[in-house]
Formats: structure tokens, C-alpha cells, sequence
């Protein structure tokens, strides 16, 4: 009896129906839908890409695209696998990894100093904000040069210029950070007499730190973007420097291990992030596996 | 529309509740919120629904109300419009984003009504709760009564058969709660449709209600199913009379019996394992 029609014609109102409300298969049986759910989800997850390298794959081998430009997941796996085993893949990743790190550190630590000073005293606020973000809006790579009159054309300026980039993004989202920490936390602190380094150690920062982290893994995204087209500027040696000298030299499949390697590198370091985050940070709901960034 | 005019002549919109439960989670952590329980709500007829706190109150409405299933058991509404409910939340539920006429014209517009007349209707609403002048207001220019005054227009202005109400003054402040709760008693008594008012005041559950249902702790059952001693159209002034005292007492007793068990099981839980601090 989903809907019920009224017998009689005219003496009753419009044509009365139930609603109905009863369990689903979801509420039934959780368990098993709890399963087929997550089967579905893995399946997806491993799926589609799976059938997009197939999809190119074939593409390949029909001859949609041309194999020279771009060649099949295959071939770019065998020329993986020879750079893996002639060692040069190896130092590229390492040497792009190094300057990744290094300079995501040092940026992260650097915005989030002044991100916190900053979000606490609305004066330094005052002072610096103008000129940071008339500089947050100029490219990082036009800096380059300047970089290279400072730190010479080796390893610092390409540091120094993944450090640049994390910390303009780790500054903003600190300092919106700690100026959205609710007022009532603050108050509470007050009242118990907490002095100025109590109330960040154990209100302020805390507070803030979610939104913190979430800053510096998009920063750690950018760093990696940023890197590979420093070393293609600069150029001796990683994974930028390796795709771009390919292009040159028209071996397409290495310059695809190059762009892929780079894609896990930054997929990988967004992990450890997150990773990081769950034990550093164990009070915030990670409901979901925890994806958007 | 005709909708409107033909309820008017015959009261429609009643619920029958039968054996439903709820559980939420799975494995370890499941807990069963509610149920078994068994309700029958006439048409037009003003239910209050009280309760210690996380019985399965609020769980018991929203499957009602279609915003989860029961996990057993079955629910009918009987109805005639095409959209027959509204709910009243203890948040207000109004959206920070539409200006206050935008607001309480909102079911409308979800029911397709054409604007001109949804705005006449709105603002119809709007006047009889004293908020005329707040159309073109923004709600966090309004303080949390208004608020909820809004969230009331809205429902109302909806025509609803059925109408819920979670809590719907838990947020207020208890002289503007009394104020409210007269308020909606001119409201229902004027404009009668049926209710399911959740509340945690037994006080407020019995001004308000034909009937009075007092659920167990959790997993919430129905203990006490009580008509109220009052006829309609009542005013306030029954809060004084002897009746009224007495149905508040022994709602009380039933109440305070489950509430103390829930604390004793509570303390042994905690002195077992430093587990379900949720």
C-alpha cells in the first residue's frame, strides 16, 4: 500500500497517498553494504587509472597518437626501468627530493614564524601586510635571477626558491589561522591567567594548527611544481632537468619517466603530510580517509 | 492554493509509527539509539515528545521527517499535498545566505509557488510574528529569538500537514523561551495542523500538546503516553492550575527514574573502562 487512492469521488479533498518509511538495504544489513562499499571504492580508485593507461595504451598501439611524441605506458616503463638500473634515475629523484625538502622546511618554518606573529599583533599586521602581498603576486620564477646574484647559480638558488614560493602560502594560512581561533578559547585562557607564551603553547597554536597544515601541503604541492622548472632553468642535474633535456633531445619516453616520477614524488610527499598530520594532530576528526585538501 | 483551503475543512496529515528501531554504526561501535517504538498521531493532532537526553528523541523525528531510515520497522504518513512536512530545528536550520523574506519564503519556492504570491505569504507570516520590519534583514542581524522566529515563519508559511519541531527553543533564553512557547500556542491553535514536538521542558511539553509521550534512555521506548487535561483554545494561565501540576509531576517521576539509571550505568561505564566518553 505505497499510495492509496480515495475510494469515494467528490465529498473528500484531493486524492490522499502515504508516505512511506522503512529500512533500506543499508540499514538491513550494514556490514554487507559497508563491504560493497568499500570493494567499490578500491575498485574505482585502482580502475580508473588503470583504464586511462589502458585507454593510452591502446591508443598507442593503434596508432590514435603518434608513438614518437608520445610514447605507450609501456615504453616509458622499459626506459623507467633502464634509468633505474643505469642509477641516473635515482640521483635526479634524489637531488629534486633534497631541494624539495630542504626548501619546504625552510619556507614552512619561516611563514609560519611570521604567519604567527603576524596573526597576533595586528600592528606587525599593519606594517608588513602591503608589501607581502605586493610580493606574493609576483611569479616566483622572475625572482630567479635575483637569486642567482645572491646564491649563485647552484644548489641555493633553487633552494631558495622553493623556499620562497612555501612560504608565502604557509604565511597566509597561518596568519588566517590564528586570527580565526575562536574568541571564547582565548578567554578561557585569560581567566586562568595565562601568560603570553602559555596561551600559544597551549590555546593559540593548537587552535590553529589544522588550518596551519593545510597550508603547508598545498605549499609542498607548489614546491614540487616550482622545482621542476628551476631545474630546467638552471639545469645540471633532477627530475625538471631530466624531462626538459629529453624534450631536447627527443626522447620522449624518458621525458615521460621524468614527468611521471615527478607526479609520484608529489603525490608521495603529500602523504607523508598527511600521514604526519594524523599523529601530530590527533584530536582533529580525520573522518573519510581524510582526501580534500 | 486548494490545498490550503480543503485542510481546512478536514484536517489531514497522521503518523503511524510501528516497531521501529534505529542503530547507528556498525560492528563494536554500534549503538541502538532507539526503539522498539509504536506511535499513532491523528490528524491535526499537537504531540510532545520528551525524553533524557539522547534517547533517540531526535533520531525518532528525522526518521519521520524522511532524513533517515529506520533500521527496522516501518513508518506511514498519511497525506494529501506534495509536500506535506516541515521541521523547525534547534539551530534554527535558516540559511546565513538568503535575507529573511528569502528565507521564509523558501518551501515556497521549493513547492514552485510563483513569487509574487510567495512573497505575500512570507510576509503575511512575517507580520504575525512581530518580524514585519526585518524582511530585507540579513540573519546575523537579527538576535538568536528572532532567529528562531524566522525558522518558525518559515515552517509555518510552508503550510505544512505535518510539522516537526526539534528542540526548537533549546538556544533561547528562558524569559524569550516563555515568550515563544505562547506564541506558538496562538499559532497552533489558531492554524491547527499536526505536530511532533520534541522538547526537553515538561512544562513547555504540556502548554503546547494535546497528548505528552515520555521516552526511556537509550535505546529510546515509550513509557508514558499521557492526553493532556486541557481543551482547546487554552491560555498560559493553565500553567497554575492544579491539573497541570500534577500531569508535570508524574511525567517527572517517570522521567527522573530513567534519568538516574542513565547516570548509574553512565558511572559504571566510566569506572569500568576509560571507554565511551562520547
Amino acid at each position: 500500500m505505497a499510495v492509496v487512492d480515495q475510494a469515494s469521488p467528490t465529498s473528500t479533498p484531493a486524492r490522499g497517498r502515504t508516505i512511506v518509511r522503512q529500512p533500506s538495504r543499508a540499514e538491513l544489513d550494514p556490514e554487507r553494504t559497508h563491504r560493497r562499499r568499500r570493494l567499490l571504492e578500491t575498485a574505482l580508485a585502482i580502475g580508473v587509472p588503470v583504464c586511462l593507461l589502458l585507454l593510452w595504451q591502446a591508443a598507442s598501439a593503434w596508432n590514435w597518437i603518434d608513438g614518437r611524441l608520445y610514447p605507450a605506458p609501456t615504453e616509458i616503463g622499459r626506459r623507467g626501468w633502464d634509468l633505474i638500473t643505469e642509477g641516473t634515475l635515482w640521483h635526479d629523484l634524489f637531488s629534486t627530493s633534497r631541494r624539495v625538502l630542504l626548501g619546504w622546511a625552510l619556507g614552512s618554518a619561516a611563514g609560519a614564524v611570521l604567519g604567527v606573529l603576524m596573526g597576533s599583533s595586528s600592528l606587525l599586521r599593519k606594517a608588513l601586510e602591503p608589501t607581502l602581498d605586493a610580493l606574493y603576486v609576483v611569479p616566483k620564477l622572475a625572482l630567479l635571477p635575483i637569486l642567482f646574484n645572491i646564491f649563485g647559480l647552484g644548489e641555493g638558488s633553487q633552494i631558495a626558491l622553493v623556499a620562497i614560493t612555501v612560504f608565502f602560502f604557509v604565511w597566509i594560512a597561518t596568519m588566517a589561522a590564528i586570527m580565526s581561533v575562536p574568541e571564547g578559547y582565548r578567554d578561557g585562557g585569560h581567566v586562568f591567567g595565562a601568560g603570553r607564551w602559555q596561551m600559544f603553547r597551549h590555546v593559540v597554536f593548537p587552535a590553529a594548527a589544522p588550518q596551519m597544515m593545510v597550508g603547508a601541503r598545498v605549499a609542498a604541492g607548489v614546491a614540487v611544481l616550482v622545482i621542476v622548472a628551476a631545474e630546467f632553468l638552471v639545469g645540471e642535474d633532477g627530475l625538471g632537468y631530466l624531462i626538459f633535456s629529453s624534450r631536447n633531445l627527443f626522447i620522449n619516453d624518458a621525458m615521460f619517466v621524468g614527468i611521471v616520477v615527478v607526479a609520484l614524488l608529489g603525490v608521495l610527499f603529500a602523504q607523508v603530510l598527511r600521514l604526519l598530520e594524523r599523529v601530530l594532530l590527533p584530536w582533529v576528526d580525520h573522518r573519510d580517509g581524510g582526501s580534500g585538501q | 492554493m486548494t490545498t490550503t483551503l480543503s485542510r481546512t475543512a478536514e484536517r489531514t496529515g497522521s503518523v503511524q509509527v510501528r516497531d521501529v528501531r534505529r542503530t547507528f554504526g556498525r560492528g563494536r561501535k554500534q549503538v541502538e539509539a532507539l526503539g522498539p517504538v509504536d506511535l499513532d498521531v491523528r490528524a491535526g493532532e499537537f504531540v510532545s515528545i520528551v525524553g533524557p537526553s539522547g534517547c533517540g528523541k531526535s533520531t525518532l523525528l528525522r526518521a519521520i521527517g524522511g532524513l533517515i531510515r529506520p533500521t527496522s520497522g516501518r513508518i506511514e504518513l498519511d497525506v494529501v499535498g506534495d509536500h506535506p512536512l516541515a521541521m523547525i530545528f534547534q539551530d534554527y536550520g535558516i540559511y546565513p545566505w538568503k535575507r529573511v523574506l528569502d528565507n521564509v519564503r523558501f518551501g515556497l519556492d521549493i513547492q514552485g509557488v510563483p513569487r509574487r504570491e510567495g512573497d505575500l505569504r512570507a510576509r503575511d507570516w512575517l507580520e504575525r510574528l512581530g518580524l514585519g520590519d526585518f524582511a530585507g534583514s540579513w540573519p546575523h542581524e537579527l538576535s538568536g529569538g528572532m532567529r528562531q522566529r524566522v525558522s518558525i515563519a518559515r515552517a509555518m508559511t510552508a503550510d505544512p500537514e505535518i510539522l516537526l519541531m526539534d528542540e526548537p527553543f533549546a538556544a533561547l533564553d528562558a524569559q524569550l523561551r516563555a515568550l515563544l512557547q505562547e506564541e506558538l500556542l496562538q499559532i497552533s491553535q489558531r492554524d491547527p495542523r499536526t505536530v511532533l514536538f520534541v522538547t526537553h521542558s515538561l512544562a513547555e511539553a504540556i502548554l503546547l500538546a494535546d497528548r505528552v509521550v515520555v521516552m526511556s534512555a537509550r535505546p529510546g521506548r515509550i513509557l508514558l503516553d499521557r492526553q493532556v487535561p486541557f481543551g482547546r483554545p487554552r491560555t498560559p494561565d493553565i500553567r497554575r492550575s492544579p491539573e497541570f501540576a500534577e500531569l508535570e509531576d508524574e511525567l517527572w517521576q517517570t522521567l527522573r527514574a530513567e534519568v538516574t539509571e542513565q547516570l548509574g550505568t553512565q558511572r559504571e561505564a566510566l569506572g569500568g573502562a576509560s571507554d565511551g566518553s562520547r
